[in-house]
């Protein structure tokens, strides 16, 4: 390419010259009058849908690579559990119609959904279950693998009844099984899971162009009908304001988590526009690193509690949009209470504490992912440090790379911040090899007796793990992110509760044709 | 754009200038261009009319008012004291960058043009192999390398820049070598440290200081691309880049916020530019051409 | 002539050796360790003891150098650290579209330069010489991300002419294609016209001032005849110069306009490749910067010697 034109160009006449502005004119002309007809508002017309998402799957294999995008995108959509969480956060049926438990709570006989079958036409049955079951066991490299530790055995009954055996009653475990940790894969795994997804889903993935996009094609013979939409594209498109001139310029229908508070604030104006704002299990933390000085010392992590207004926080790095709270448990949680009174905005507090504890004149260093929430909330907070008197330092870390390497993996910070978006993770992010090194001596005991005991026992327990975890201060959850959607206003069916990780688009339509079909 | 509108010089003169005398239209023009931003990053220094870093969230967002003449970002800073304190990362960045070109890249041209042979061929050969690394380039793999940050862009700038002053070094020197002068001093056996010393760095200096105010010029918009891709100055320290980049997802909203950063670094740069200009014109009408 | 030719060649090869250990080095103090970030954060200590067997980064690192390089004459760039994909025909998509955008900007730059140089040159003492010279002072001074950014702001957004951002491959859909390519080529190309108006108008101005333009104006020949005839191809040289010198800049520079309007280029891939650490990624995309780099200069160097012989002498 730079071959010929720099040949070409090496001798310019003014007649060739002139020749070339007309033949580019032209053809931009041509290109222009083309762009306009096909410019048209998608309205409610057509099966297609474009979806604009920030963070791009590495691949499709979640059993041996974590994050959250490749969940995200395939859970619900390509893969299905036997339960679903609503959302509501309730459990609720999916591939299996009705569960039964034993007295001791042990023993979980799950009933099976006939007539599902895979996206490639195998018959979905109770071998794929129990093969799913062990897998996780045997072949997933993922740590959230764990989640399934305390299944015992899994046994087919016959072609459609499982039983699940567990090794000592647990409250969560039902809950976890619908999240990614349960999705049913076909007994034989014949293709490559980091390429091709096969679920029992409405829709399958048919292209993957890394990078840009990602379409998913639906199935007409799903289990639930025929999928409401022909195809879902969707694009990654990590630059917030790319993803809003997009969806402007009528390029993507709808924007799923890929916008900035301000800028959906400014969306809400548009009356083409929806704008919904769901929960999510994202809650934003301000981390320390409870192994070293000067976090190791409750006072001063106290004393940053006090010292910064999380309120502020959340008007400037979302726009106000989110939820307050003060651990990380949402409102949909059995054992969410409201705790963000324990640690008001308070300075002179905080300077008190500070004193007492001799750091004073406090200098800290602060890691920052270069994410753009991460960025503002940091500037935010080192201006608010400042004014009790501690000196934050910001060094932004490229994420993910840099800031795993340092801060998760080699536990070389002070503090950082940084989202957890996976759902029930209180007792993943509060244990002593995490990164945040929180001493969980006195919590673990408390909460693996919750986890056992019945279901008022669970959350009379979780309640006093959650509050000493607050009172501890080993990192300070700043808001709830929320889960921000804006579509035209055609869509239907937008399911804007992340309560897992999964971006649920299986109602997702355009308004006229859902009354047609 | 008013600041932008006054700018264009009337530069008739530029045509013929090593035959008029007086005053030069660029040159002033980009003198006082480059001057108002120096002023403006001294005067941060003892002066902002309010602190650029501390964040007043209930006051974000705000337009162009009596107060605050440019409006307030997202955090609820004032633009204009973040625009007056962001002057001095673009120079001080430009500053590291070019010295380092020109500490190395000008000795290198110089050995270059006088000695010719085989030396001379392996250092513009080495020149040549840093030019297949354009200094953007260089920043993201030394970033990705050394972490990054206001040092190492400076240094990737830097480095980057080193070909361009080792080539035209080089090529004025050949010319100066080919003086009267200069041959009467080998003929006198003069030693080759005498004569660069004596004889080609004065004669070479008008070409390298205009090298050298091109070379600023360049620095700041690519620090400023830097920060607009995440890889510059860190915050909170201000940059122009990144308040472009914190700007664009309020654009056609609070286009005050890409205004201000955005004629700061067209100001900037137009002054190292003309300012380049005019000194060619002026310091050195006989090298004319060289490049 | 073709001992030039070999000799340039010779260099080129050189360069791209030198360039290749350079990158190797540089990246292998990277921190981060690409098995953790291909794994994520929960991956087990087995399983990123596996990766790193498997992807061979726990070899000496001549071995791997050995091995990449041998890949690399093969046309061979790997298997990306990450996604696990083959890195050859991303890279070759990528570049594809990097090319086209870079080179369109050109084309576009070049079309309105010449003449518009030209132009500024025959009419410098009067008013519109003034008002060209003094917009593409003005035009360089400008970040071509604003100039993107403004783009995207005006005629995407208010307008509604063109797509704000995205790329379809022009076999895909050509009229799709050219609706998708023409911004970022004009916000590429508007900066890097205002540089070549500049020296187009210099280089020209500076042969007006020869004689041999003296003597075919003397001859009988019209001032703009003369010009054409003789004058713009002696300009060619400092032009050719610039051009290769900014198409070279640009290949990287295209980066921001690529990020600007979300266009899969090189730049943007290159970028990626860094935040996630992807080594065999990274060193493979700069390798292929480089060596267009370091073609860009091969080609200009020798139309340096095609349109002037008297730079031979220079050149030596």
């Amino acid at each position: 390419m730079g071959r010929p034109i720099v040949g070409r160009m090496a001798r310019p006449t003014l007649r060739r010259t002139t020749a070339a502005v007309i033949a580019l004119a032209v053809t931009m002309l041509a290109a222009c009058t083309a762009g306009s007809t096909a410019q048209q508002y998608p309205g409610g017309e057509g099966r297609e849908v474009t979806i604009a998402v920030a963070a791009e799957p590495v691949n499709l294999d979640f059993t041996t690579t974590s994050g959250a995008a490749i969940p995200q995108l395939l859970m619900n959509n390509v893969y299905e559990t036997l339960v679903k969480i609503d959302q509501d956060g309730k459990v609720v049926p999916m591939l299996a119609t009705r569960w039964d438990v034993s007295a001791d709570r042990t023993q979980y006989t799950f009933h099976l959904r006939q007539g599902v079958t895979f996206s490639d036409g195998r018959p979905f049955t109770a071998d794929d279950v129990v093969a799913s079951f062990d897998r996780v066991r045997t072949a997933w490299v993922n740590a959230i693998k764990g989640k399934m530790d305390v299944v015992e055995r899994t046994e087919k009954v016959d072609a459609h009844t499982v039983l699940v055996t567990l090794s000592r009653p647990s409250n969560s475990w039902l809950y976890n099984l619908g999240t990614s940790v349960g999705a049913i894969f076909p007994a034989k795994i014949d293709f490559d899971l980091k390429t091709q997804a096969v679920g029992t889903g409405p829709y399958v993935v048919t292209s993957v162009r890394p990078g840009d996009r990602i379409v998913l094609t639906g199935r007409n013979d799903w289990w639930g009908g025929p999928a409401p939409l022909r195809t879902v594209t969707v694009r990654y498109l990590t630059d917030p304001t790319a993803a809003v001139n997009a969806l402007r310029a009528g390029d993507v229908d709808m924007l799923f988590n890929s916008a900035t508070g301000d800028q959906v604030r400014q969306l809400q104006k548009d009356p083409r526009l929806q704008v919904v704002e769901g929960t999510s299990t994202g809650e934003v933390l301000l981390s320390f690193n409870n192994r070293v000085p000067p976090f190791d010392d409750v006072r001063v992590r106290r004393a940053f509690a006090y010292a910064i207004d999380r309120k502020a926080v959340m008007d400037t790095a979302s726009a106000g949009f989110g939820t307050l709270v003060a651990a990380m448990v949402t409102p949909q949680d059995p054992f969410y209470e409201d705790l963000t009174g324990v640690f008001p905005f308070d300075p002179a507090r905080a300077r008190a504490l500070l004193k007492e504890a001799g750091q004073q004149h406090l200098h800290v260093t602060f890691d920052v992912p270069n994410l753009a929430y991460a960025t503002t909330a940091a500037e935010l907070i080192v201006s608010q440090l400042a004014d009790v008197g501690v000196t934050a330092t910001i060094t932004t870390d490229e994420f993910p790379a840099v800031w795993l390497d340092k801060v998760f993996t080699r536990h070389d910070f002070q503090m950082s911040v940084i989202q957890h978006s996976e759902a029930h993770d209180l007792l993943t992010v509060f244990h002593r090899d995490y990164y945040l090194g929180y001493d969980d001596s006195k919590i673990a005991p408390l909460a693996a007796a919750a986890d056992a005991g019945t279901s008022e026992q669970y959350v009379a327990g979780m309640k006093q793990v959650v509050r000493m975890i607050v009172d501890d201060a080993g990192g300070i959850v700043l808001y709830l992110a929320p889960t921000l959607i804006v579509a035209d206003k055609g869509l239907d069916g937008i399911q804007a509760n992340a309560v897992t990780e999964s971006m649920d688009l299986t109602a997702l339509r355009w308004a006229s044709t859902s009354s047609g079909g | 754009m008013t600041s932008l509108g006054a700018a264009p010089p009337s530069d008739a003169a530029a045509v013929e200038p090593q035959r008029r005398p007086g005053v030069h239209p660029q040159l002033v023009v980009g003198a006082v261009l480059v001057g108002l931003v120096v002023a403006m990053a001294l005067v941060s220094l003892v002066w902002t009319p309010f602190d650029p870093v501390r964040a007043v969230p209930a006051i974000r967002l705000q337009g162009p008012s009596a107060t605050h003449w440019f409006g307030t970002d997202r955090l609820g800073r004032d633009v204009l004291s973040q625009v007056m304190a962001g002057s001095r990362i673009t120079l001080y960045v430009g500053v590291v960058a070019v010295g380092i070109s020109a500490v190395v890249g000008v000795p290198v041209g110089i050995v270059a043009g006088m000695r010719g042979g085989v030396p001379g061929a392996v250092l513009m050969r080495g020149a040549d192999v840093l030019l297949a690394f354009p200094g953007l380039l260089l920043a993201l793999i030394l970033g990705a390398a050394f972490g990054t940050g206001t040092t190492t862009a400076m240094v990737a700038l830097g480095i980057g820049a080193i070909p361009a002053f080792a080539r035209v070094a080089r090529s004025a020197t050949l010319q100066v070598m080919r003086t009267d002068y200069v041959l009467a001093a080998r003929a006198a056996n003069r030693s080759a440290w005498a004569i660069a010393w004596r004889h080609v760095l004065p004669n070479i200096a008008g070409i390298v200081v205009v090298q050298c105010s091109v070379t600023y010029g360049l620095a700041v918009l690519a620090e400023a691309a830097l920060s607009f891709l995440g890889l510059g100055t860190a915050p909170p320290t201000p940059s122009w880049g990144r308040m472009l980049q914190d700007s664009q997802q309020f654009l056609g909203v609070h286009d005050n916020l890409a205004l201000a950063p955005g004629i700061a670094i067209a100001v900037a740069v137009l002054g190292f530019n003309l300012l380049g200009d005019g000194l060619r014109d002026v310091l050195d009408p006989r090298l004319k051409g060289v490049r | 002539m073709k001992r030039q030719v070999g000799w340039l060649a010779g260099q080129l090869v050189a360069t791209l050796a030198l360039a290749s250990a350079l990158v190797f080095v540089v990246l292998r103090v990277l921190p981060g360790d690409s098995a953790v970030v291909a794994l994520g954060v929960n991956a087990t200590p087995q399983a990123l003891a596996q990766w790193r067997a498997q992807h061979g980064t726990d070899r000496p690192l001549i071995a791997q150098y050995g091995s990449w390089m041998g890949g690399l004459l093969r046309g061979d760039f790997g298997t990306s650290f990450v996604t696990g994909r083959a890195l050859t025909p991303l890279i070759l998509d990528r570049v594809q579209v990097t090319l086209i955008i870079v080179g369109l900007g050109m084309l576009l730059a070049l079309v309105v330069a010449v003449p518009l140089g030209t132009l500024a040159a025959v009419t410098h003492r009067s008013a519109w010489g003034t008002v060209i010279a003094g917009a593409s002072q003005v035009g360089v001074a400008i970040p071509n991300f604003l100039v993107g950014v403004l783009l995207v702001s005006l005629v995407a957004v208010h307008l509604g002419w063109l797509p704000a951002g995205g790329w379809t491959p022009p076999a895909t859909n050509p009229a799709d294609f050219w609706r998708h390519v023409i911004l970022p080529s004009v916000a590429l190309g508007t900066v890097q016209a205002a540089i070549i108006t500049r020296y187009v108008r210099s280089a020209v101005l500076e042969v007006m001032r020869e004689d041999f333009l003296r003597t075919a104006r003397a001859a009988g020949r019209t001032r703009a005849g003369a010009l054409v005839r003789h004058g713009l191809r002696n300009a060619g040289v400092p032009v050719v110069t610039v051009v290769g010198v900014q198409l070279a800049a640009m290949l990287i520079g295209a980066v921001v306009v690529e990020r600007v309007f979300v266009v899969p280029g090189l730049g943007s891939l290159l970028v990626d490749a860094v935040q996630q650490r992807d080594l065999q990624a990274v060193q493979s995309i700069v390798v292929v910067l480089v060596a267009l780099v370091v073609v860009i200069n091969f080609v200009v160097d020798l139309l340096y010697t095609v349109l002037d012989p008297r730079l031979r002498v220079v050149a030596r």
